[in-house]
């Protein structure tokens, strides 16, 4: 409370801890107070018998008004009333409307989502069969560079040798000869499935 | 003692209060714009601010019997300030002051329409602009009665966010100090005030906070007067007056089933709680809950706001903050820890 080295004692620091003092045995006796029994059924009664009073004063002010044919509070109230159910009612229709909305813009969603998955589809289809043609076409061309060879070697020697080298271990494609040997090439032409089915030739595929 | 400093600071308090500092404090004055309405109550969205990363949406549920404007009390002491300037996108319920229209609004309606509906728009709208998946959730916090109203709701409407973290917010009402010895079955006369009123005053409610501790009004005074030289402090003094005069009154029938079930029951602790004809037990929530409690909370103690531990039931994880019931949303290290609940 009071420094060694000042020619006076701290008068604000004893008046500080004096009212510190104060205030905790204050707030020390205010707790007792203020849960105290008796008090506390005092107040409530007086709280009570004020709403009470508030209240016949009002329902009179009421019914001056009502003789006066004045709108009373209790008509401004009602019609309040009114308008808050009306409110609710709308707010029920628009949270109705807002979930259908919602319902909607998710249909749609997933309505395009689909959309774009079957587009893509198709087109990774298309560009198969594209590839599939393509192969098909370069086999093509690779019998047909074959092909002026074959008469030839077939009407020297017949069959046997020539039928072996070209006969694959694998069944043959687009009706390239067989062990059999008899079956004509055909014609060049657009290209067509590999399989009679019209499914591609696993190999090709 | 400095007698002429003493006077120095007497003269410039005097020429404070005759500035009408109370009547000039300007409140909730962060930019923020209304997107939805029902009743007396307002949803009230705050953007992220530029250039931030925007993070998970933050839906707010406000207490009913204050204004709104404690979490947005001056610009620096802003909690949704705060927030929006790192990215966080608000959504604020307030819940307005019901008029005398409102007196018949049921507890029942507050939780199972007006806070589900508010929090389906606030989602509704984050998806809209971006700020959250199409199948995406915010989170929500709640703030002393408005965490309690949240709990209620989201305990009785799963799926509406994905958790959920409590500031300040009693549930072990008999844990709840003063107020619940005053809130006693046998001498507080709830009935007979909501049949005469048709809702509990503001009045009322101010005077009640304000004799839960007599000798803080003295010290309020004291404060101001040691650190008027403060500007910011004397600001913010004035600020927190006007907040807390300008109070709400308690729609009655609502008023009556809340002191009926939480003080006179203490009905949130149990699971026999039948609210509108419909169980409502918080044992029934699944989401994770963050419980935020302030040493100095007299209003609710520490002990009542962490009754969520054993109430809850989803994972529950609790914090103590410093400071008060009411100063513990103007501190600074609130958002921060806010911040980190949201990133976690």
């Amino acid at each position: 409370m009071s420094q060694p080295d000042a020619p006076f004692p701290d008068f604000k620091g004893l008046s500080d801890d004096l009212y510190q003092q104060w205030e905790r045995s204050m707030a020390t006796w205010w707790d007792q107070v203020l849960e105290s029994p008796a008090l506390l059924d005092a107040t409530n009664k007086s709280v009570s018998g004020m709403a009470h009073a508030r209240a016949r004063y009002e329902a009179q002010v009421d019914e001056q008004l009502l003789k006066l044919h004045l709108p009373t509070r209790a008509d401004i109230t009602r019609l309040g009333r009114i308008a808050g159910l009306l409110e609710k009612r709308l707010l029920e229709i628009e949270d109705v409307v807002l979930d259908i909305k919602d319902g909607l813009a998710s249909r749609d969603a997933a309505l395009a989502r689909v959309e774009r998955e079957t587009i893509q589809a198709r087109i990774e289809a298309a560009e198969t069969r594209l590839e599939l043609r393509a192969r098909l076409d370069a086999l093509q061309a690779q019998l047909q560079g074959q092909l002026p060879a074959q008469p030839q070697s077939a009407s020297t020697e017949p069959s046997a040798p020539l039928v072996q080298a070209a006969a694959p271990a694998t069944p043959a494609p687009l009706g390239a000869p067989t062990a059999a040997g008899s079956a004509p090439l055909p014609e060049p032409g657009p290209a067509r499935p590999s399989s009679r089915s019209g499914k591609p030739h696993p190999k090709t595929s | 003692m400095n007698i002429a400093e003493e006077l120095e600071r007497s003269v410039e308090l005097g020429q404070f209060l005759a500035s009408r500092p109370v009547a000039r404090a300007r409140l909730g004055a962060t930019s923020h714009r209304v997107i939805h309405r029902q009743g007396s109550s307002v949803l009230r969205y705050f953007p992220p601010a530029r250039g931030a990363k925007v993070r998970q949406p933050l839906f707010i549920s406000t207490p009913l019997i204050n204004g709104w404007a404690i979490l947005d009390l001056l610009p620096g002491r802003s909690l949704v300030g705060a927030l929006s300037a790192v990215g966080v996108p608000v959504y604020l319920l307030d819940w307005g002051v019901p008029g005398a229209s409102d007196r018949g609004l049921s507890l029942g309606a507050l939780i199972d329409q007006r806070l589900p509906r508010a929090l389906r728009r606030a989602t509704r709208h984050a998806r809209a602009e971006g700020h959250l998946e199409a199948d995406g959730l915010p989170a929500a916090l709640g703030y002393c009665v408005g965490g309690t109203f949240l709990a209620m709701s989201l305990a009785r409407h799963p799926g509406l966010v994905d958790r959920m973290a409590l500031l300040a917010t009693p549930i072990d009402f008999s844990e709840g100090g003063l107020l619940n010895t005053w809130a006693d079955p046998e001498r507080f006369p709830v009935d007979a005030l909501i049949d005469d009123l048709g809702a509990f005053p503001k009045e009322l409610m101010r005077e009640a906070f304000a004799w839960l501790r007599p000798m803080a009004q003295l010290s309020k005074w004291r404060s101001l007067h040691a650190r008027i030289h403060e500007h910011r402090f004397a600001e913010t003094w004035a600020a927190l007056e006007r907040w807390s005069t300008e109070g709400v009154d308690f729609p009655g029938e609502a008023y009556r089933a809340y002191v009926h079930g939480c003080y006179f029951d203490n009905a949130l602790m149990g699971d026999s709680w039948m609210l509108d004809g419909r169980p409502l037990q918080l044992k029934a929530a699944t989401i994770p809950a963050r419980v935020f409690a302030a040493t100095g909370d007299h209003i609710c103690p520490p002990a009542a706001a962490n009754g969520l531990l054993a109430a809850w039931g989803g994972p529950v994880e609790a914090e103590l903050l410093q400071g008060g019931h009411v100063s513990v949303c103007l501190s600074a290290a609130l958002p921060a820890r806010l911040l980190s609940w949201i990133d976690a």
